[in-house]
Order: C-alpha cells, then structure tokens, then sequence
C-alpha cells in the first residue's frame, strides 16, 4: 500500500514537475516540493560547499573536459588537441613556451647559438629529474630529438622542421651540441618537443616526463589524474592532485560546474557561462588561438572564381556573427594567422572587405556575383562537424546572412571523423567551418599548408594540408623564399606577405579567433593564458 | 451512456491532434515572423509579441516551433508510412506462406530488432547525409521490424480460417487472398500499431537530433530545437518547456486517439 | 527440450548475423580509424603502416573471420582508442548499466504491479480518464527531455545527488545506487506507464472471459477473484511484456547517460562509434544484441513453464 502510494506521488510529482517546470502545481504532492525544497536546497547548498571546501583543503581540483585523452599518451605521437591540453603539465623540452609565446629555458639551462645560426650548443640543467626518480642525461635528450627527426609516427610538421639537424654531439656531459645544414629560425618552437627517457617503452599508456605534475592514471570515457611531482626542478606546483573529468557533452559540463563535482572548465562559450550562478564562478576570458574561417574548396565551383570568393567575404557580416553568436565576444581578423601570435598578425588585414556598413557590403556582394555570372545567386552546401557548437552556430549565421545576396546556403552536418577523412582528407566539400590552430607554433604550421606542395600528391601518392586547394604561384614563391630567408625580420615581411596575398585573393572567408571562457570556482586563483591551446595547472592554486 | 464516454478519448485525442495539425497547416503558409529570420532580440522569454520568446539567435520561438512540428509531423508520418508499408509486405508475406523464407526474413528480422537501432540509424545517416530525407529513410528502416512482427503474427493467426482456405480452394490468386481477404482483417491490429508508432518516431527523431544527427538547418525539427533548448534550461527555460510541451502535446494528442481506438475496437469484440 | 534447443540455436544464429551487420556497417560507414588515431595531419604513410598494424589492410571477410574467431575464443581484441584489451574496458561499463537497468526494472515492477491491479480494479471508477489521462502523458514525454528536467530539478536545485560526480561502484555502491537511482527513474516512467495501460487492459479482458463473470456471479469476492484466476492468467502476457521491457531500457539507458553523464555501455557505444573503435562497438553490440534476444528467449521459455500449450504455437 505504501509502495503503491508512494509511487502515485512519484508519478504525479514528475507529471506535475513537467507542466508547470515545478511551480505552482495543483496537486498534493507538487505543492509540498517547493517548500521542502527550499529547505533541502539550502542544506544542500552547505553541502556542495563543504565539497569544495573539502577539495579545497586536500588541495585538489577536479577539471572538466570535453574530449577524452588519445589512445597513445607517448607526446611525440600525440595528435588531438584535448590531450596536448592535459600533457603540457607532464611533459617539458629542451625550451618550453612562456605565456606570451616565447620559449624559455627549461629541461636545458643555457642555449648558445653560433654567429652563423648553424651550432647551437645546450646547457643541460642540473638535478632534472623524471617522474620515475632518473636523472635526465645527454642520452635521453638525444634520443628524444632523434625519436622526433626519424620515427615515422610523429606529427609531420614537426619531423619535417627538424631534419635541417644534422648532428646531435654530447660535448663533456652536461653540454650538447647541434649542428644544422642550414639555419632554422623557427628551431626553438620545434624544440619544445618533450624530452623523455631513453628507450622507455610504455609512454603509450604509463608516460614519464620531467613537468611538474605527474601522470598517475586513466579511466576510459572517465577521467585521468596527475599528482604534483615533488622532484621538479623549478617551482613547484601548488596543487596536490588534479582529476580531469571526461563528458562529451557541453551541458554535462556546466551541469558538472554547478552541482559542485568540477571546479574549473575552459573552452566555454558565452551562452554557455550565462547559464552558471556568478556567484560561484569567476569567468576567465582568453582566445582560443586558432583560426575560425569559412573554409572554401578554391577547386569547387563556383568557389574556383575568385569574384565569388570575394563575394562571400564582403556579403558575410563578421561583427554580425560575433554578436549573434558570440555575444560579441571573439576577435576579428582577415587572414590565417590569429591576434594572439602578435609576431605574425597582420592587423591591416582585418578589415580588407569591411565596408562602412553590412548593406554596402552585400551590394559590393552582388555586383561582384554579377560580375562572375552569378546575379542570381547559387545553392551552396556548409559542411560543419556537428560535436563542435561554435563553428554550427556560426555557419547557421552566416547561412541567414548569405540569403540577402542570393545565396542559398544549407548546413551539412556531420561526425568529427567523417569530416576529418572526407572534407579534410578526401576534400569532398564545397565550404566549412572550422577553426585551424597552429602547432607547433610558427608562421610555417599555419601558411605553408597553402601552398602548391601542399595541394598536389606527391610521389608516394601523400596529399599535404592545403584541403582548401588554394592554387596561387605567387604565394608558393612567397613561400619558398621565406623558408630560404634567415633573417628573423626579412622573414617575418615575406609571411605577412603571404597573409596579405591569402586576403586579396579571398582564399577564404576568415572570421575570428573565438574568445576562450574558463569558469573557475571562487577561491581558485591564478590561471593564466598562453597563445597556445593548453591549460597551465601548475599555477592554479586555491586561496 | 458507456459508448460515450468510451469515445470521448477519441474525441478528446481528435481535437488536440486537429488543433495542433491546423496549426501547423497555417504555419506553411504564415508565420507570425520569418522563421530562420535573426534579430538582434536575443533570448527574450515570452511576450505578447514573441509568444514563446526568442531563440539565441534573437528568431521567434512560436513561428520556429509552428515550422519544426511541421517537419516534425512530416518526419513521423513518413517514418511510420515506409516502415508500417515494408512491415506490412515483409509480413504478410512470411507469415502466409511460412517455411524456409519465413525462417531466413524472421532471423533476419530478429537480428535488426537485436541491432542498437541508434547505431543502425547511424549507419544509414552516415551513408545518406544528415538532412531531413534522410532522417525518414533511416528511421523508417528502423522501425520495419516490429511492423514486420506484427503483421506475420496477424496473418499467420488467419491462415488457416475457413474463408481463407476457400478462398484458396476456389482459385484466387495469392495475392488477391493476401490484399483483399487479410489485410482488410488485420486492420484493427494495424491502427493502434500506427498511433503508437508514430509517437515512437516523434520521440526517435528528438533522440537523433539530440545526438546530432537529425535534420539540419535551415530545416528546423522539434527534436533539434529540443537538443537546441537543452543547453539553456537556466537561461531560457521558456525555450525548452514550449518545444517539450507542444512535442508532448502532439504525442499526447495521438496516443488518445490510439487508445479510443482500442476501446472501440473492443466495444466492436 | 527440443523447442529449448532450438531457440538457443536460432539465438546463437541471431548473434552472428548481430555481429556480421555490425561489421558490415564498420565498412559503410565513412571515416577510417587510421585516420581517427592519427588526425588531420597524418600522411598516407603513416596511415598505411598503421592499418597494416591494425590489420585494416585485410579483405573484409578475412577481417570478421579474425573477429569472430577471436571472440569465439574469449578474445575480444585490443581498443583502438585505448590500446587496452576490450573486455577489459568494457566490464566496469557494463556492470554501471546492468546495476541502472537492474534497478530501473525494480522501479518498474514496484509501481507497475500494483498500480496496474488497481487501474484494473476501478476501470469503471469516476477517475477512470483521470487515469488514462496520466498514463498516456508519461508515455508522450521524450526520455532525455524528462532526464534533463530530473537531472535538473534533483540535481542542481534541491542536490539530491550531484551531476557529473558519478562514484565508483567499488567505492562508493550507496552513492552509485542512489546517483543512478535518478537516472532509472527516468527511464522507468514511461515503461512504468506502458505497463500499467498493458496490465490493465489484460486484466479487464481476463475479467470479462466467462468463467470469471460465473465465478463473481456466484457470489466470490472480485478481489479474491482478481487474485486467484485472473492475475495468474494474465501473467504470460506480463511476462513477454516484462521480456521486452528488460529489452527496451537498455537501448533507452544510451541516451539517459548522455544526459546524466554516467559512465555506462550506452555513453561508451556512442563515443566509439565516433571514435570509430570498431573492437569496441563490436563487441558492444554483440552485448547488447544478446541482452535483447536473451530477454526474449528468457520470457519465452518461462512462458513455456507456465503455460506448455504455447509449444504448439511455435514462436510467438
């Protein structure tokens, strides 16, 4: 009998709960809820915080993620974002990144470069040390870099940038010395690469590195935990232990963030922070450091006129997206290189097809349709990878505004790896969205994958990144002088050239670099932000 | 004074179900505003002007609801059209004239059934393209088996009936005794079938988008906005709650109509 | 015994055809898992020496044959995506979804039952559409849209339990159970109500036969009657109802612990099937698919005990 009732009221409840969003239900039992709610929530309130004051005082955090680790945590064979994002706190180079961007010193102590760019010699820093309690030695560090240059498996970009090494020579031992075939101005960003013990054979699932935390274990689709390791050789980290949470859907996040069982998540957008209690949370806003455009296959028609590429970029409203979507967060540009890479980033660009307002710019549209044989428009398809949020949102927006010039733009949306073997691989696209990031960070990783090399197949039948088949003969002229030029600041002219030809030919439609919003609990301090897309934890610490 | 009162579900199911296919009728021709239409109204809860309010990208929530159960509407009727129509001749077939094309169709059959049908919706989107065809094509494969079950068991059941054998004795062709003579019989096992099936595919179509792979833009579903609204429950709850109750709505409405016709059926027995 | 034999023959035959589709689909489906491992910078090469690795260079038919030879042997083959043998990533999600639908069929049962026997009992009261009414509204509420409202509600606003911060079952079992507790409950309800419009309906034909209508004409308490024949007549299409049900949760369970981020099978299918770790999705499959006809085996054969005289009329 009282299971019966009981169970009435349950059903009841739940039906009230669904009408009226658990208001002001006229039965019995939805009635009584608020009232012993309120009570509860209050209770329950002490509750949540008592878990993180709890998490507070272990010195523990807990870090809410989006994507699980790759299946290999070896960092030379690591591709996905998410887990370079996590391991940056394992894993040290020779030189790592500071938040601006500039590499600094690290697992070595000195570097000295020859007048002529081509020996650089290493001061290995005393008392590094590896998480399973190894010295680091000259045969580690030169097994590490050999590994990068030869194992097949590693990340091209960053095995092509070090073959212009041509011995690596230990020099007494704590000194190394390395001689180039030719200067390589972007060296030091390729020599981030992690150093690791030599022939360590189980980086794949058990990875020893020398950062400031420590890889203790993983959960599949669950979690993965770091421990403060308290041999490093700079400042110590402040946090005990770090637990990163795995939900692959945004709302589970920020569920997580506001039932207390997450205390920090990054790569938020701004619809998703207005839905966390401020009182809670601190916002952080960053940039992503990537490159948000509307990606057009220059080999597709009618995406292989240049009028109608052009078209596009003065019919797409970009600050129109950045309100719509973005709540005018985000920052604009109009080439391939983001804000935040000061070095590179054209600002001239940004506004190379803004016109006074968005009307006049959609009138310049269609003339110029007109002009290419287009005055009535054309269909056209957006393929977006349906897991990421922004770049549908943005793509749905850009869709409307193409409308008022005729064109008409449907959505395509499809799986991350189905776009990553058919739109990106096989080319199979007439335009997407989609962010590109740089790695490692350097001019090169984010221009050359334009370039003519890059387009066609090359012997063993291997096609490069340029998925958009731009063709342009003086950009690879461009390119091929760049990687030629030694000078920091000739070359730096000659890639900002390359942006600007990228522009004026309407390669693509570039939008934005998304601002990045991290949510941290109140009492948690001292995040920072580096132009790359990591999360620093060994700064964290709670007050 | 029983027969009335054993209809008024019916009745009641028949209203709603009108109301809101009238509805979504006007909204072919007219919409209070232009449905993909953004303004700078963003997440507005509701108002006399935006009834619903508006969506994150500042378009009214009624005109997008009144389009996306149209589509909605339309997904589900197709949906239970290909799978009620190949259930239909699937089991017709086995289940009149049994043996070796029975065992196969059915182990067949049982197989599909024990098949994740997310992943088998999956498959076939993955094959086909997300977009709104698509969606009914896949879902309507889906949802062959259990049609196909049901109608081998009511045919089977009239196999052997005296009409039937007759029917058979005197010449007709197979295909005659199958459309003409069985069919007509199994109507009443068909209809309640079809109400429940529709709501299924209402509620499978929400699940898909829900995952992601459901109609796209500029087509707008009620399971796509529903996904959409999720998001947003803190913010604007009004976005979610209109969509739920409306697409609760339309389920509840049907499902009457399926139980008024079962109790008439039995009032018929 | 013949008849027992026979479905677990045309069960072990469902399987394969279960295993073979799903590896079919592998091979339809776009995205190649190479490339999933290796990213959008990967070169022809590497992914060459990979496949060869994952032995994807192989013809299709050689490719399952492995598989199910594998499996046939206890070997269900290393993850992709973890590099880990897959029954051992699998066994820790199956045991969070067998302990969720295992409660979930409790709740059910517990409410079902009783409020069935009464629906039963008062079909002819005032209230009776009041009733229906209820039923048919849990029916018409989507599971994921009642899952967010109670993940909601329960979650956030009176903190219940707490979203996201799932225990392990090793740990935590009062935690796990209540967390998933919340979860079952959602997808219970509308089978809850599925089952009490089932019920009732069985019940009010049984009551209408004629022996019943002899027996309470003679003078037998309705109740009594209720109870003694009726219920015991209407438990063979209970139990098949109870049989699909078991069937039908866990394909509800994928899309609940999305919602309620619960590490179970149905959230692991999802990610790798677009991680595309076929091992894995295999693998789940199969699980699952056995789940589904097991439970319809199940409910067969009981039927069988309680009833011989369904063996004449085959599979129902």
């Amino acid at each position: 009998m009282k299971k019966r009732i009981l169970a009435g009221i349950l059903a009841v409840s739940m039906v009230g709960a669904l009408l009226t969003g658990c208001g002001k239900g006229a039965s019995q039992s939805a009635d009584a809820a608020p009232a012993a709610g309120t009570e509860e929530a209050a209770e329950a309130a002490d509750g949540t915080e008592t878990a993180t004051t709890e998490r507070a005082q272990a010195n523990e955090i807990v870090i809410g993620i989006a994507q699980d680790l790759d299946q290999s945590l070896d960092p030379h064979y690591a591709v996905a974002a998410g887990t370079k994002e996590v391991m940056f706190n394992v894993f040290e180079g020779l030189v790592k990144y500071d938040p601006n961007g500039d590499t600094i010193p690290a697992v070595a102590s000195e570097v000295e470069v020859s007048d002529d760019g081509l020996v650089y010699t290493f001061t290995l820093r005393d008392g590094v040390k590896f998480h399973n309690g190894d010295n680091v030695d000259l045969d580690d560090v030169i097994y590490s870099i050999q590994r990068c240059k030869d194992d097949p498996k590693v990340n091209p970009q960053t095995s092509t940038g070090l073959q212009c090494i041509e011995s690596l020579e230990k020099d007494g031992d704590n000194k190394l010395v390395m001689t180039l075939s030719e200067p390589n101005t972007e060296l030091m960003s390729l020599l981030t690469l992690a150093i690791l013990p030599a022939d360590y054979d189980k980086q794949d699932t058990a990875p020893i590195g020398t950062g400031p935390y420590k890889y203790i274990g993983r959960t599949a689709q669950e979690s993965v935990e770091l421990e403060r390791f308290a041999d490093y050789w700079g400042t110590p980290a402040n946090i005990d232990k770090v637990t990163y949470k795995v939900n692959e859907k945004a709302e589970g996040l920020i569920m997580g963030l506001e039932s207390g069982a997450l205390d920090l998540v990054s790569h938020l957008s701004s619809t998703q922070v207005a839905e966390l209690n401020k009182d809670d949370f601190n916002i952080e806003q960053g940039t992503m450091n990537l490159v948000q455009a509307l990606y057009l296959n220059n080999e597709a028609a009618p995406f292989d006129n240049e009028l109608v590429r052009q078209a596009l970029c003065y019919a797409v409203d970009r600050q129109g997206i950045l309100d719509m979507a973005f709540d005018g967060y985000g920052f604009l540009i109009g080439s391939n290189v983001f804000p935040a890479f000061t070095k590179y980033f054209d600002e001239s660009l940004t506004d190379y097809y803004t016109l006074e307002t968005p009307e006049a710019g959609k009138e310049k549209a269609k003339e110029l349709l007109a002009e290419a044989g287009y005055p009535n428009g054309f269909d056209m398809v957006i393929t977006v990878p349906s897991n990421y949020a922004p770049h549908c949102d943005t793509a749905e927006v850009i869709a409307e505004q193409l409308k008022e010039v005729g064109i008409n733009a449907t959505l395509k949306k499809v799986e991350w790896e189905s776009w990553v073997s058919d739109t990106y691989a096989g080319r199979n696209f007439q335009a997407t969205v989609i962010g590109l990031t740089a790695d490692p960070l350097t001019a090169r990783s984010l221009l050359e994958r334009f370039t003519t090399a890059q387009r066609v197949e090359d012997a063993e039948g291997n096609r490069g990144n340029n998925f958009i088949n731009y063709n342009n003969a003086d950009y690879d002229a461009l390119f091929e002088k760049a990687v030629k030029t030694y000078d920091d600041e000739e070359q730096t002219k000659i890639y900002k050239e390359m942006e600007k030809n990228l522009t004026e030919h309407a390669a693509s439609v570039y939008i934005q670099d998304m601002a990045d919003m991290v949510a941290v609990r109140k009492g948690l301090s001292g995040l920072t932000f580096y132009p790359l897309y990591v999360l620093d934890v060994s700064t964290l610490k709670w007050n | 004074m029983k027969k009335r009162k054993w209809n008024g579900y019916l009745i009641a199911g028949a209203i709603i179900t009108t109301i809101i296919v009238v509805w979504i009728l006007v909204g072919r021709f007219y919409t209070p505003y232009p449905p993909t239409k953004m303004s700078s109204a963003r997440l507005q809860g509701p108002s006399l002007a935006h009834l619903f309010g508006t969506d994150k990208f500042g378009r009214d929530i009624f005109s997008r609801v009144m389009q996306g159960s149209g589509t909605t509407l339309m997904i589900a009727a197709l949906t239970i059209l290909i799978g009620a129509g190949i259930g239909t001749i699937v089991g017709s077939i086995t289940g009149y004239f049994g043996g070796i094309a029975d065992e196969v169709l059915m182990r067949f059959n049982d197989a599909l059934t024990a098949f994740p049908s997310i992943l088998l919706a999956l498959v076939i989107i993955s094959i086909l393209g997300s977009g709104k065809h698509n969606v009914i094509i896949a879902l309507g494969i889906v949802f062959i088996p259990s049609y196909a079950r049901m109608m081998r068991t009511a045919f089977a059941a009239q196999r052997e009936v005296n009409y039937i054998t007759s029917a058979r004795l005197m010449g007709a062709s197979s295909a005659r005794i199958l459309m003409v003579h069985m069919l007509p019989n199994t109507i009443h096992v068909l209809l309640p079938a079809l109400t429940i099936g529709f709501n299924n595919a209402v509620l499978a179509e929400a699940s898909m988008s829900f995952l992601g792979i459901g109609v796209t833009p500029p087509d707008v579903s009620m399971g796509y906005m529903l996904s959409e609204a999720q998001g947003m429950f803190r913010s604007a709850p009004w976005y979610a709650l209109s969509v739920g109750g409306v697409i609760a709505l339309l389920v509840f409405g049907v499902s009457l109509i399926g139980e008024g016709i079962q109790r008439m059926n039995k009032e018929v027995d | 015994m013949k008849y027992v034999v026979r479905r677990i023959l045309a069960l072990i035959i469902t399987m394969i055809m279960v295993s073979f589709l799903a590896f079919a689909a592998f091979h339809i489906i776009s995205g190649d898992p190479a490339r999933a491992i290796l990213g959008m910078n990967a070169t022809e090469s590497q992914l060459k020496v990979l496949r060869q690795e994952m032995g994807l260079d192989k013809p299709f038919m050689v490719q399952y044959l492995n598989w199910l030879i594998g499996f046939f042997t206890g070997n269900l083959g290393i993850s992709y995506s973890y590099r880990q043998p897959v029954s051992e990533l699998i066994a820790p999600k199956l045991k969070v979804t067998l302990l969720m639908v295992l409660i979930s069929f409790v709740i059910i049962i517990v409410c079902s039952v009783p409020l069935g026997l009464r629906a039963a009992q008062k079909s002819r009261g005032r209230l009776e559409w009041l009733r229906t009414t209820i039923i048919q509204l849990c029916m018409a509420v989507p599971a994921f849209f009642l899952s967010i409202l109670v993940s909601y509600v329960f979650g956030i606003i009176f903190k219940f339990f707490t979203p996201g911060d799932f225990p392990k079952i090793e740990k935590d079992l009062a935690g796990a159970v209540k967390y998933l507790f919340f979860a079952a409950v959602c997808i219970a309800i509308p089978r809850i109500a599925m089952a009490v419009r089932m019920l009732k309906s069985t019940l009010i034909e049984e009551m209408e036969k004629d022996y019943v209508r002899t027996a309470i004409s003679r003078g037998n308490d309705r109740t009594e009657v209720l109870k003694k024949h009726v219920l015991k007549n209407s438990l063979v299409p209970t139990i098949t109802f109870l049989g699909q049900t078991m069937a039908e949760i866990v394909g509800g369970s994928i899309v609940v612990e999305q919602v309620f981020g619960i590490p179970g099978m149905g959230r692991f299918l999802v990610a790798s099937i677009s991680n595309r770790d076929y091992p894995v999705v295999e693998a789940l499959v199969v699980i699952l698919a056995f789940w589904v006809i097991l439970s319809g085996t199940l409910a067969d054969l009981i039927n069988q005990k309680i009833d011989p005289r369904l063996k004449l009329g085959g599979r129902a």
